[in-house]
């Protein structure tokens, strides 16, 4: 299990493992909904999330009751993800978003970054459009910017993806600009 | 401050993130610069996009169930090793106490848990209206549109305080059933999940007294039903159901906010 899991500690009784098997249950549709984006795969989201619960369950005892079961599902979720999927899988970014320079969005107006074009277009983009752009970036922007969404903090995503705090700030904003970019080229 | 400073403040400050001064702070420099406020305006819209717009898949009941069995519920016995004939000893009395007990059982036995009973059948309820193709029968625009739209469809008026906000955003209404009666149907969101709020009548139905919680001015019966977190409450005439796979703590909240303040 390459130790992915000690986010907490201690060893627990079976029955504290029954009860954060009720707790752990209750994040089923949002382990799956990352699933989806992360494997882009209805029958992979499945076997993904049940490879995480079992995984979950054989490493139960280094749970520690009180902290986040949500961050430490997702992590075993995205280490999962990533030792059995991503090598599978075709990933259309080639290299991570570390490997991109600017961190953030540079101040330097571009046309369509100062024209009304692009809200225009952000008020109107429909789901699909969106799913697809997300979709088109590569898995560490994708799963920042689902983790940013599901309301995790930075340093909870920071746990999740095993990075610093300052790493998924700038790895937040070169996804969310790229997406932006993305959104912008369907626009034309 | 330079625009790369203000850029890089964008996102902590929609998040709430940012103390007071760094906010002033932004808010100054935004206020005269055309192309931060371009900017901080694409990026909300942004956001509003990812959350309100970017389809969200909730995870397929089969493998629910599937989850749901693999999981231990309850700590299991180890089998019990032979031990030749020595268990006849404890044969007698053992019987002996078995039938004391289900004797004395329908004195003590409090009969099906009435909080679940009420929790299982918001669950269901949640579930139809997610798996139905057209779950709202009125899209929202704002409380004051959908809350008039249930005149003449019931035979209650549902008393709903809260209007819907940036966290909680009212999505629109329908009309339901919750047990044997209708029921008014809230379908509120929270990021990408579905919050189910149904308000019904609430007479003859199986209130639980036991375990209840105190959320703002009431007392709830919160509940944890195959992956899904119910809270259950009674207001006079008028019971509550609110349901969803939200975090328990951020259904709480909604709870706060639709619950009378004293």
């Amino acid at each position: 299990m390459n130790g992915v899991y000690d986010l907490g500690m201690a060893g627990e009784p079976r029955a504290q493992v029954g009860a954060l098997g009720r707790e752990a249950l209750a994040y089923a549709d949002t382990l799956y909904n990352l699933a989806r984006y992360l494997t882009r795969s209805p029958t992979d989201a499945e076997d993904l999330v049940q490879e995480t619960y079992a995984r979950a369950l054989s490493a139960a005892h280094q749970f520690t009751p009180g902290t986040n079961l949500k961050a430490w599902l997702f992590r075993i979720l995205r280490n999962t993800f990533l030792s059995q999927y991503r090598h599978e899988r075709h990933n259309p970014t080639v290299g991570g978003l570390d490997t991109v320079a600017p961190a953030v969005p540079s101040a330097e107006p571009t046309q369509w970054l100062l024209g009304d074009v692009e809200l225009d277009r952000l008020r109107k983009v429909v789901g699909e459009e969106i799913e697809r752009a997300l979709a088109s970036l590569s898995e560490e922007a994708r799963t920042v910017i689902l983790l940013d969404l599901e309301g995790l903090t930075e340093v909870e995503v920071a746990q999740v993806v095993g990075c610093a705090v300052g790493t998924v700030k700038s790895r937040l904003a070169r996804a969310r600009a790229t997406l932006r970019e993305k959104l912008r080229d369907y626009a034309r | 401050m330079t625009c790369n400073e203000a850029r890089a403040l964008l996102l902590d400050a929609q998040r709430g993130r940012l103390p007071a001064e760094e906010r002033e702070a932004l808010r100054g420099h935004v206020a005269g610069c055309q192309a931060c406020a371009h900017e901080e305006a694409a990026d909300a819209l942004l956001s509003e996009a990812l959350e309100h717009r970017l389809p969200s898949y909730a995870a397929p009941l089969a493998l629910k169930r599937r989850l749901a069995a693999a999981w231990p519920a309850a700590p299991v016995e180890e089998p019990a090793r032979s031990r030749g004939w020595a268990w006849r000893r404890l044969l007698v009395p053992a019987l002996a106490m078995a039938v004391l007990v289900l004797a004395a059982l329908p004195l003590y036995y409090p009969g099906p848990d009435r909080g679940q009973v009420m929790a299982t059948e918001a669950v269901n309820d949640h579930l139809r209206l997610l798996s139905s193709q057209h779950p709202l029968d009125i899209e929202s625009g704002g409380m004051h549109q959908v809350k008039p739209w249930f005149e003449g469809r019931l035979d209650f008026a549902p008393v709903v305080r809260f209007l819907g906000d940036d966290d909680f955003p009212l999505r629109g209404g329908a009309i339901g059933y919750y047990l044997d009666r209708k029921a008014a149907v809230f379908v509120f969101h929270r990021r990408l999940h579905a919050i189910t709020l149904l308000v019904f009548q609430a007479d003859g139905l199986p209130w639980s007294r036991r375990g209840l919680e105190t959320i703002g001015a009431v007392r709830a019966q919160v509940t944890a039903s195959r992956g899904f977190n119910a809270i259950v409450w009674r207001e006079g005439e008028l019971g509550y159901a609110l349901v969803s796979d939200v975090d328990a703590p951020e259904l709480r909240q909604l709870v706060g906010r639709l619950a009378p303040t004293s």
